[in-house]
């Protein structure tokens, strides 16, 4: 018995120095090998059975088992990152608990001896421990229905396609537009060979910069306000729209897309969109009521300019929208 | 031109040292002439940071590449957007920069600069570019910024620069929301307040509505900062609750603003509690670091109300402070009260006429309901400078809804700016021209009352705007304009008689709703307005009789439980000593 209390001491007094101590010492800025949390919840397990065995503890299996669940919730809780959503949480629990129920259900011996300390409760051979667990037991399960009844209203979760499939066509100003053929007629050169240029100085040496340069004269007049002077969607106006703005800078955007689609996106806006997309809430113009052919393929290219990445291109003669709807996404997409 | 400071003897010395040592000599040689002599001041002199010219090449390609478009080829703050943005990005060709820590009018130490460039300048265009640039692109793009100056000259002797000394925080608070300042100070602080009639700018209240005529060095119009808003703060860098920008900038001005500085007129420990004031007043809201604006509250709920609600903005049942009460709990008679819910606003940039320049960034809403009469309530609050007196343009604000909520399957609402063609929305709009009003009069601690027309319509998109032909539904019961804030208190019964073009509002539902914004002055209509995306509404339900006897019944029946398994094991265990059954045999 006096063992067991001493097992349990230093099971707890260690979980809160691992806990306090040792774990933020485990989580630097840039976790390395052996910086990391997984490192310091694997030190904790291991200063556990290293203290038990050393100590010749000799713990009963219900301590055993309260150790084994309760590393696991740490863990689950407190150390896995990114932290799971909480659904997630409980499936897990649930199978760690069935794991650590069938640690102790192992043979009819472990069971009873699992068993015995609970049974003593029960009838009253701790006496302390049995006035204090039927007391407080009550308490919670009333506590426990006064929550569930409580009425709560949470906002509702509302998800939307980011990409939905674009259409095969698009008109856009009175002409028919083929997304998959449709190029941007501004994309005269390489970009890579003007990336140190500067817009505006080399407007007139250059015909790429002078498109870049009018790209950019349209995207600041009327795109940054939501996407952002750095083209990261976070614009003087982007904080109050919902869905919020599409960071460029992403490699999960313009990066996979190609120039067509874009071009589709820009034209017809939110109310363009299919349902799947909540049109009714995204605050992107339909530009073509705003803007002409030519300012659209521009500000495009000023886009991939800005960003440095490139538009997707397809060497496959596999249609667009044929390649989307198998994999879900782009093929090769980051 | 270094002559004059060196004497003749000294000319031969003076020619072995480059000029960043002789400036050195120059400045160092007066201040230990100070100390020698006890002298002490509140600033010391020093030459203003020279450019370091290594850097310009790569300064110059992070300037054409990022800054160019709003501050211009020549950094006339001419950019292609500029004409397109309130406040207009600065011109830097005068040397003028708002947020330093040295002496009015003077340059700005190079830290200023950076830390500008890193910060941004919040409620402005300006971004933080301390995570999109490296550091030494910050570095570099400060000094081709500095090339930029015409008027003066970085590497001129002659401009000196007196660094601001800005004492340090005498209560120790800390970021973010720097909670914990005495109550005494933030009082002290408001008798500076009155004291150096900072009010005749900012307003009574703070709200920035003390002055309709100011103008900027460049002749363009400005306001005074709204305090009630500190993460629009210019100088705000990024921590809007911490007093320090505020003692910075009460000790420096703003250059090229009608802001001065007070170094002169309160003493540094005054500016701190000045500070404390002027914080107090902003509301602690939960910051997104992102966006660094507050978190928007996306679900606004409607308390269920016993009786009948107040129809009084002043009544009790609608006191309460922006404040979150997670970090300021409210006050034993407010604890009930609604959340005062914070809405962002934006210019309506999608269709149409577009605005680019909204006067209005966010509004406050509370709501209550009651079952009794059959009706909801939203208060609806935001800040306003100046109101119109055009009764041509007169202010407005309103309530947008789905009409046909019957309609509407799943996540689906209708188009955020006046609905579409198939989904169409009802409209509560409270147009306003404040009685006896004139924007240049000084505060009025009263308040103006508001002459409210009520225009309810619904929309099929922002071109098919259609009034109701119906019998008004909609009524304003208060409102109010009063220091910079207007309050306008709507009532609507749930139901209506005319199902085909008023919304139907049920309880217990989240019901979509949005808010729209004119300001009259900005000459503002239609869908020249500001603008929220779609939140959420719920009426509340009175709390279920069953949450008073249903806790005490599970806990009896639980209790009852546990005395069954103590019967039980108890007989078990006798069974065994009786030797009746064996243990872990099942019984047969």
């Amino acid at each position: 018995m006096n063992k067991t209390f001493i097992s349990f001491i230093l099971f707890v007094g260690g979980l809160l120095v691992f806990h306090y101590g040792i774990f933020p010492i485990f989580m630097p800025k840039e976790p390395t090998l052996f910086l990391n949390r997984y490192v310091c919840f694997l030190l904790m397990a291991a200063y556990l059975i290293i203290v038990n065995l050393t100590l010749r503890l000799k713990p009963p299996i219900s301590l055993n088992a309260l150790m084994v669940w309760c590393l696991g919730f740490y863990f689950y809780k407190f150390v896995l990152f990114p932290p799971v959503p909480w659904t997630l949480f409980i499936t897990y629990m649930m199978l760690w608990s069935i794991g650590t129920f069938l640690y102790i259900s192992q043979d009819a011996e472990t069971f009873r001896e699992f068993r015995k300390p609970i049974v003593k409760v029960i009838v009253g051979e701790y006496k302390l421990a049995r006035l204090v667990i039927f007391a407080l037991l009550p308490f919670l399960v009333g506590f426990g229905t006064y929550t569930a009844i409580y009425p709560k209203f949470e906002e509702p979760v509302e998800l939307r396609t980011v990409h939905p499939a674009p259409p095969a066509t698009t008109k856009v100003h009175g002409k028919s537009y083929v997304l998959e053929t449709a190029r941007n007629p501004f994309r005269i050169d390489e970009q890579d060979n003007y990336q140190d240029k500067f817009p505006f100085l080399d407007a007139d040496k250059y015909p790429y910069m002078k498109n870049v340069t009018e790209g950019g004269t349209v995207f600041f007049q009327n795109c940054h306000y939501c996407h952002g002077d750095q083209l990261n969607g976070l614009g003087m106006f982007s904080h109050v729209f919902n869905p919020t703005p599409a960071n460029f800078i992403d490699p999960g955007t313009i990066a996979m897309l190609r120039e067509s689609f874009l071009f589709w996106r820009v034209s017809k806006g939110g109310p363009g969109l299919p349902n799947e997309s909540t049109p009714w809430s995204s605050a992107m113009p339909p530009w073509e009521e705003h803007l002409n052919t030519e300012e659209i393929w521009k500000v495009i290219l000023f886009e991939y300019w800005y960003t440095g990445w490139h538009p997707r291109t397809f060497d496959t003669e596999e249609s667009y929208v044929g390649q989307w709807e198998k994999e879900g996404k782009p093929a090769g997409a980051h | 031109m270094e002559s004059k400071y060196f004497n003749y003897s000294n000319i031969k010395w003076g020619a072995m040292f480059n000029t960043q040592t002789r400036k050195a000599i120059k400045w160092l040689l007066p201040g230990a002439m100070a100390l020698m002599f006890g002298m002490s001041s509140n600033a010391f002199a020093v030459p203003a940071d020279p450019v370091k010219t290594e850097l310009l090449d790569k300064g110059k390609q992070v300037y054409y590449k990022r800054c160019v478009w709003c501050h211009g080829v020549e950094g006339g703050g001419d950019g292609p957007a500029a004409d397109r943005l309130f406040t207009r990005p600065r011109n830097f060709i005068q040397g003028t920069f708002k947020i330093r820590f040295t002496d009015s009018g003077e340059l700005p130490r190079e830290q200023d600069l950076i830390d500008t460039v890193k910060n941004g300048l919040p409620g402005s265009a300006m971004p933080a570019w301390g995570e999109f640039l490296k550091e030494d692109e910050i570095i570099a793009v400060v000094q081709f910024v500095k090339t930029l100056v015409q008027d003066r000259d970085f590497n001129d002797a002659d401009e000196e620069v007196a660094i601001q000394d800005f004492g340090s925080n005498p209560w120790n608070t800390t970021g973010p929301h720097h909670l914990g300042i005495p109550q005494e100070a933030i009082d002290q602080g408001k008798e500076v307040f009155l004291k150096n009639k900072c009010f005749e700018c900012h307003g009574g209240e703070g709200r920035g509505d003390g002055n309709p005529t100011m103008k900027d060095d460049w002749g363009f119009p400005i306001v005074a900062a709204d305090w009630q808003q500190c993460w629009n703060f210019r100088g705000s860098r990024r921590d809007p609750y911490n007093p320090f920008n505020i003692v910075r900038t009460v000790s420096t001005g703003l250059n090229g603003t009608p802001m001065p500085n007070f170094k002169d007129q309160i003493t540094v420990e005054d500016r701190w509690k000045l500070a404390a004031f002027v914080n107090s007043l902003c509301p602690r809201k939960n910051i997104d670091k992102l966006t660094n604006k507050p978190v928007p509250d996306f679900l606004i709920s409607s308390e269920y109300t016993e009786g009948k609600v107040a129809e009084t903005i002043d009544d009790p049942m609608w006191q309460s402070t922006d404040h979150d009460p997670k970090f300021i709990p409210r006050s034993e008679e407010t604890k009930d009260n609604p959340r005062w819910n914070y809405i962002a606003m934006a210019g309506q940039i999608t269709r149409g006429k577009r605005n680019f320049d909204p006067k209005v960034d966010n509004l406050w809403v509370a709501s209550r309901w009651s079952a009794e009469d059959n009706a909801v309530y939203y208060l609806l609050e935001y800040h306003l400078r100046f109101l119109s007196t055009n009764p041509e343009y007169p202010d407005a604000v309103a309530m947008q809804w789905p009409a046909h909520l019957q309609d509407l399957f799943g996540a689906e609402k209708p188009y955020f700016i006046f609905g579409d063609s198939k989904k169409p929305v009802d409209v509560w709009q409270a147009n306003f021209l404040a009685k006896d009003y004139n924007p240049t009069a000084p505060p009025k601690p009263d308040g103006y009352q508001l002459d409210v027309k009520v225009h309810e319509y619904n929309g099929n998109g922002f071109d098919a705007l259609k009034d109701k032909e119906t019998a008004p539904t909609v009524q304003v019961v208060d409102s109010i304009f009063k220091q910079g804030r207007v309050k306008v208190l709507i009532k609507r019964s749930l139901q209506t008689e005319n199902k085909e073009t008023d919304v139907q509002i049920p309880s217990e539902q989240f019901i979509p709703v949005s808010f729209m914004q004119w300001a009259g002055q900005d000459k503002e209509k239609d869908e020249h307005m500001a603008i929220s995306t779609w939140y959420y509404t719920i009426l509340k339900p009175a709390l279920p009789q069953s949450l008073y006897y249903m806790p005490p019944i599970m806990a009896v029946v639980f209790f009852t439980f546990q005395g069954w398994l103590v019967w039980m094991t108890k007989r078990t265990r006798k069974m065994y000593d009786e030797g009746k059954v064996k243990r872990d045999i099942i019984p047969k």
